[in-house]
């Protein structure tokens, strides 16, 4: 299964919470209501901006549906080799 | 199959966006008032501070249309529809046959009833670079005026705070949003304000002398769709289009999404008119999937959220207290925040929260599940 590197950039983000309203599983909202990454709706470690995923494809397509959904484009998706998958550049 | 688009903004081309993946053969065309590609309006704040150059607002590339065999019409607007013979008439004289159309206009500002130097809007790019160009002609010494009690305004005195632009602010009420929040969520909103060196004038109608001594003046006083056109061709209007919850309004084969369409939401029981992004982009990948002949509700429980000076405001769901038959208020102005619960029917409808960020996940769900009100820290 492919891995993928989420990252939400707190300074960006304003808590609309499309990404959680899409892809709950693997984004919440913190007391500073900025979106924070989980995986699979669990934190193997401390609460984090950014981790490392394995995802299936179909996954994939909704991470990153979730992370184009962000009016503030707060959430970068990479993938195995570092290319940013979104946004695209 | 022959899709028409009224509005090039993210309700609009995310309808064309879902059209094309359903229908690769399909002819599809938006009409945008606009010249530039769709943006994020959610971003204008961002880039008015500094946190992102211009281009990193716009969400699609010029290219992106022709790319995606999206037939893209900029600067101009409909005059006239005509449901009978199914064709829309445009502003620059054409006429476009439809077998299929989106009403995806938005809403246009209200504005000042004066004209004066230094007044700035926030709805588009175009009034961003004005306000940019405002804030960059400074020379020291100036004020900065706010007009409004509403999500804009906040974005005004946030933006000027950034640019360290000593603030008024006036508005018509007793405080922000005087329809909706209570009077200890008014203090909290106008007492952080004041804590931050904001003089604020609450009860104050507009007037040219009010910001005499302000050098720009924000202006957020709402938005106000235009419906000539649309009551002209016998679409059932309201707050505004009128839809049920498959997003079709009256007239046959004609569709609304996004902020101007008042769609029947079956999540709390009633018409709902709803200006937010999440709203506008999801409605428009919805109302797609309507008219490629899916029947399928649209179910969502929106939110907007944003901040004044640091402190957090949300709201959730139906946020209209007149609507409302009970209200359940959680929290104080002294301890720091206050929420509003909104209920219908023993259920809960929708919710104001400020300086609670955490209420929200709780209240949301309950809203989703058509749960009565959840208990809350």
């Amino acid at each position: 299964m492919p891995k993928l590197r989420i990252k939400v950039d707190p300074d960006l983000c304003i808590g609309a919470a499309s990404c959680v309203t899409i892809a709950p599983e693997t984004f919440q909202l913190n007391e500073e209501n900025k979106a924070y990454v989980l995986d699979h709706g669990a934190e193997p470690t401390p609460r984090t901006y950014e981790r490392i995923i394995e995802v299936t494809d179909a996954e994939k397509e909704n991470m990153i549906l979730a992370a184009q959904s962000c009016p503030t484009l707060a959430i970068f998706i990479f993938d195995e080799n570092e290319k940013q998958l979104f946004p695209e550049t | 199959m022959r899709y028409l688009i009224l509005g090039g903004g993210i309700a609009g081309t995310s309808a064309a966006e879902e059209l094309r993946k359903r229908d690769a053969a399909a002819e599809i065309a938006i009409v945008s008032e606009e010249q530039h590609p769709v943006y994020s309006r959610v971003l204008l704040p961002h880039y008015v501070k500094g946190k992102i150059p211009r281009e990193r607002v716009f969400l699609k590339k010029e290219t992106w249309y022709g790319e995606q065999n999206i037939e893209w019409l900029t600067g101009v607007r409909a005059t006239n529809i005509d449901v009978k013979n199914q064709s829309v008439a445009l502003s620059d004289g054409r006429e476009l046959p439809y077998d299929k159309l989106l009403i995806a206009t938005g809403g246009e500002i209200r504005t000042l009833p004066f004209e004066r130097r230094g007044v700035a809007y926030l709805r588009t790019i175009d009034d961003t670079d004005h306000l940019l160009q405002l804030l960059g002609e400074r020379t020291g010494g100036e004020r900065g005026g706010v007009y409004g009690g509403g999500f804009i305004a906040c974005e005004f005195v946030n933006a000027f705070a950034h640019h360290s632009l000593p603030t008024k602010i006036a508005f018509r009420g007793p405080h922000f949003w005087s329809n909706l929040f209570d009077e200890q969520m008014g203090a909290l909103v106008n007492d952080r304000m004041r804590s931050q060196g904001v003089e604020v004038l609450p009860g104050t109608l507009i007037s040219d002398e009010l910001f005499a001594d302000c050098s720009i003046v924000g202006i957020g006083i709402g938005i106000e769709p235009d419906f000539s056109i649309l009551k002209d061709a016998g679409i059932e209007i309201g707050g505004g289009v009128k839809t049920n919850e498959f997003l079709e309004t009256n007239a046959p084969n004609v569709w609304a999404a996004g902020d101007i369409a008042e769609y029947f939401d079956t999540i709390v029981g009633r018409h709902l008119l709803v200006g937010n992004w999440m709203n506008a982009q999801m409605q428009g990948r919805a109302v797609a999937a309507n008219m490629a002949g899916e029947k399928k509700p649209f179910q969502l429980v929106s939110s907007y959220a944003t901040n004044i000076l640091g402190l957090e405001i949300i709201f959730v769901g139906d946020v209209n207290r007149q609507a409302a038959e009970d209200v359940v208020v959680h929290g104080s102005a002294a301890a720091g925040g206050v929420t509003q619960m909104f209920l219908r029917n023993g259920k809960i409808v929708g919710a104001a929260i400020v300086g609670r960020n955490m209420d929200r996940a709780p209240i949301t769900k309950a809203i989703q599940t058509q749960s009565g009100p959840p208990t809350l820290a």
